[in-house]
């Protein structure tokens, strides 16, 4: 057995708290180590050379890099043992930088502990035997969660790379929030002008299949191959024949909340969410529906000239296999109405939020853009805003910025100059967040050419008075305080997730904040990957965005959903469960906690049925080895002997 | 005429660290929103209002906030603290800073206040309870007016608003240990 260690000093990063030179020496000294060296960047090109050289001048069998962290460099030594000519798997890497010295500031020490490390490494090396990879084919079909910008724009660039998507919306149309918005920073451009084409090309798209008011049910499989049950809800109207006339929602005499419009108006029990919605179908809402409630209506179903609809309809539950999927289920606004029983708590009919307003201004709104406030319908004058609230406050639990409150009270400020142009808007700031392009000069020309008074300050208290609301807040630039007769109060909302994020984060089997925003798997270095191969994110579900960062995003997500699935197999990892089917005793305690259903029962020769494991299902981790009771089935790569031989080591 | 931060003014950090030790909130925390400022009661009459004097704190302008009428007259109501989005009880920081006022004998421009204050306070602790009678003439005499508001006085007494007799309560030394922790050791 030929054994080499390379000690990695990663600048100062390891060689300021570890010497790695005494490393060396104490590997030196053990049995089996022919070669033992310290190397300042052993990732860099000269580093891995000096490695293929060792292993090859040598003839070293096995290697035992002691760096960073084996998430960071893992498969960057594995493919230079490769090129060494050694199995890639006859490599350990041991962690002597997080586990090491980034933690411990005591020379001799943090030294002692890298030898341990190291010593340990070395056992485990020793017994190791090479393993080699196998491939499985991919499903070469996308599935996209969320219907919003985000989704639209992941679905619509998957599909046009030649891969069938099927894009998933619990509403009845897709759209999303940015549907609802009137116009959009920082050019002013019109947001349905510009969603609404694309969600018709989503439509008409021939690689995309539109899947409304359906939720993800279940989640079974790995990258590659999942299984994904799909929950059709019913809607009591058959899509099919539904030709978008709006005759039942005209005559339907059940009054229920107008969703699309957040709330600002009523709809009916069956509807069109939106005049633009996609796809141009009715749902009926059950809990409104006087047939559902009171046993007596069916005014829908006498007057529909298409004879769709369908009170019997029921849920429908559909499974698909897809390769990969993209996550893209966007926010919801923080309900403000607890946190802020000093803005009225939702009493004051004339407090909204600025997706409210973006609905009141907006000319497919409920009063068709004409401005008029909730309580008597009068057109405000005196406009306050009030950012984020729900966002940047640690006393209701949301320290975080909700990132585009800033911008789009800019935006409805100027809107509000243009809709009723002697009226007079006031902004109440903590900092102005403007960061992106073109952002800073936007908010400068709210105050410059438009008018707004931008006040820096929070705002205590709102209370009525005459038919007005007061407003009583601070400007903290002339420290004092401030009093303002408003005739609406506009407050920005925070971001929350969407709601079951949670839920569908654990179906999924990614991880999420405290938020339930979707966790990416490095902020940095992999911001669209999720910590679930084949599992990727788009759009404000991974923390509150804009629609330039939303859509950029998305298209990221597509690009890497693209090149996963432009590979026929995939590779996958041959550190994998496997049984010793002669000692099994076929109790299945393995294949009942295998979580990745793995785990299948074969018949011997001699007619006794044992556990197999199926290689390209098992994702090694390792739960059935602690299952089963004779010790049987074990992790290569992670073998009991290894595992005992380590612990020795450090016990020594 | 430039501020001077903590590092230029002597003891300024030591002072803040103080006021966050004693009281046990954190004065680097507050981000300036205002909040705490847009509906405080005090401000009309205040040199500073809550926000300024914790952005001082900050900077370490120790000297000016001890000897600012807010120290002094900020009467704790406390609206500040229930609006602070941080959760700091600015209104306890403006306390300790009014404390460490008295400790260090700065008497400030509103010396009635701080009379009253004072006198209220020693009174409360010797009795256990509050005992009008002797608060009034107390003040009277410190203030140099002994015969203010003198007139009221049958009628005060008539309605029982006050009573001759110090109060008894049980219980006394259990008042003297609050008074002890608060102050942080006997004075
Ligand atoms: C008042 C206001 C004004 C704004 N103005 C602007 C602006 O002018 N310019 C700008 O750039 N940005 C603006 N924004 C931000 C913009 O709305 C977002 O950036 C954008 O909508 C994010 O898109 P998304 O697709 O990620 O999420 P969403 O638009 O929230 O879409 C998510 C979709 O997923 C669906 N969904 C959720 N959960 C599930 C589930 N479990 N299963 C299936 N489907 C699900 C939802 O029904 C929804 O259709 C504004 C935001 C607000 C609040
Ligand atoms: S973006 Fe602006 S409004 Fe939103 S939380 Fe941040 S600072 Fe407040
Ligand atoms: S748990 Fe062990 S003994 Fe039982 S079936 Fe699985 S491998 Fe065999
Ligand atoms: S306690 Fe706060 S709100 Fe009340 S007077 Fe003092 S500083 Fe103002
Ligand atoms: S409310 Fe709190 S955070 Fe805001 S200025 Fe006052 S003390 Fe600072």
């Amino acid at each position: 057995m030929r054994i080499g260690v390379f000690v990695c000093e990663c600048g100062t990063n390891i060689a300021a708290t570890v010497s790695t030179g005494k490393v060396v020496d104490a590997a030196l000294s053990m049995r089996d180590v022919l070669h033992a060296e310290s190397i300042q960047y052993t990732c860099s090109d000269p580093g891995q050379r000096a490695v293929i050289d060792a292993i090859q001048k040598k003839g070293l069998t096995r290697v035992v890099i002691a760096s960073c962290s084996p998430r960071m460099h893992e498969n960057t030594f594995r493919r230079t043992v490769g090129r060494a000519g050694l199995n890639a798997y006859m490599m350990e890497m041991v962690n002597i930088r997080e586990h090491c010295s980034w933690i411990h500031s005591d020379i001799d020490e943090a030294t002692d502990k890298a030898i341990d490390l190291m010593q340990k490494g070395v056992a485990r090396v020793r017994r190791q035997v090479p393993l080699h990879s196998t491939t499985v084919p991919v499903t070469k079909r996308v599935l996209v969660v969320g219907g919003g910008v985000a989704g639209i724009q992941a679905a619509l660039d998957i599909a046009d790379a030649g891969l069938p998507v099927t894009l998933v919306e619990r509403g009845p149309s897709i759209g999303g929030n940015m549907a609802r918005l009137d116009k959009t920073f920082p050019t002013l451009d019109c947001s349905s002008c510009i969603l609404t084409p694309r969600m018709v090309e989503a439509a008409q798209h021939e690689n995309i299949e539109l899947m409304v008011s359906s939720e993800v049910e279940q989640v079974r499989g790995y990258i590659g191959n999942f299984d994904v049950d799909i929950r059709r809800k019913a809607t009591c109207v058959d899509a099919e024949k539904c030709t978008g006339c709006m005759i039942c929602q005209e005559k339907c005499p059940g009054k229920a909340p107008d969703e699309f419009n957040a709330g600002v108006g009523q709809s009916k029990a069956i509807s069109i969410p939106f005049p633009q919605a996609v796809p141009l179908v009715a749902a009926l809402r059950k809990e409104h529906c006087r047939l559902f409630i009171k046993g007596k209506c069916s005014v829908c179903k006498k007057v529909c000239p298409a004879d769709a609809i369908d009170y019997e309809q029921e849920d429908r539950i559909e499974t698909e296999k897809f390769g990969a999927i993209v996550v893209a289920t966007g926010y919801e606004l923080f309900d403000w109405r607890e946190s802020y029983p000093d803005y009225g708590g939702g009493q004051y009919p004339d407090v909204v939020t600025a997706l409210q307003y973006e609905r009141m201004l907006s000319a497919s709104g409920p009063n068709g853009g004409h401005v008029q406030r909730p309580s008597d319908g009068k057109e405000p004058k005196n406009v306050v805003f009030i950012s984020c609230v729900g966002s940047r406050d640690e006393s209701v639990g949301r320290p975080l910025c909700c990132s585009v409150g800033c911008m789009y009270i800019a935006k409805q400020a100027i809107l509000t100059k243009e809709h009723i142009p002697d009226s007079q808007s006031y902004v109440f700031y903590i900092d102005i967040r403007a960061g992106g392009k073109g952002y800073e000069e936007f908010t400068r020309r709210a105050q410059r050419d438009f008018g707004a008074i931008y006040l820096r300050g929070r705002v205590g208290k709102i209370y009525p008075s005459n038919g007005n609301l007061v407003v009583m807040g601070t400007d903290t630039l002339s420290a004092e305080q401030v009093e303002i007769d408003a005739d609406l109060v506009v407050l920005a909302t925070g971001f929350a997730a969407a709601e079951g994020a949670g839920e569908l984060a654990r179906k999924l089997n990614i991880s999420y904040d405290q938020y339930e925003f979707f966790s990416e798997s490095h902020p940095k270095l992999r911001p669209v990957e999720t910590t679930t191969g084949g599992v990727f994110l788009a759009g404000a579900c991974q923390g509150p965005k804009d629609i330039p960062d939303t859509v950029a995003q998305a298209s990221a997500s597509a690009a890497k959903v693209i090149g996963l699935l432009s590979r026929g197999e995939l590779e996958t990892s041959p550190m994998v469960a496997a049984v010793n089917q002669m000692r099994c005793t076929g109790c299945f305690k393995c294949r009942d906690v295998c979580p990745y259903g793995a785990i299948e029962a074969v018949e011997l020769r001699d007619g006794r049925e044992v556990a197999n494991v199926i290689d390209s299902l098992c994702q090694g981790c390792g739960v059935c080895n602690v299952a089963c009771p004779p010790a049987v089935i074990s992790l290569k790569g992670y073998t009991d002997g290894q595992l005992i031989a380590e612990t020795m080591e450090l016990l020594r | 005429m430039a501020i001077r931060v903590s590092s230029t003014v002597p003891g300024g950090a030591d002072v803040v660290a103080d006021i966050e030790r004693r009281s046990g909130e954190r004065v680097s925390a507050c981000y300036q929103c205002g909040r705490c400022t847009s509906t405080c009661t005090g401000a009309f009459a205040f040199d500073y209002p809550p926000h300024r004097i914790m952005r001082m704190l900050q900077l370490g302008q120790v000297d000016e906030v001890l000897n600012s009428r807010t120290a002094q007259i900020c009467y704790d109501c406390m609206t500040c603290s229930t609006r602070c989005p941080m959760n700091i009880d600015v209104a306890n920081v403006i306390e300790h800073a009014k404390m460490i006022a008295d400790e260090r004998g700065i008497e400030g421009d509103e010396k009635e206040i701080r009379l009253f204050r004072l006198a209220f306070l020693k009174n409360v602790r010797r009795h256990g309870r509050l005992h009008e009678a002797r608060l009034l003439t107390w003040i009277n005499f410190r203030s140099f007016r002994p015969f203010n508001d003198l007139s009221l006085v049958p009628l005060i007494l008539r309605r029982k608003k006050i009573h001759i007799v110090p109060p008894r309560i049980k219980n006394r030394q259990e008042v003297h240990r609050i008074f002890r922790e608060i102050n942080g050791g006997d004075k």
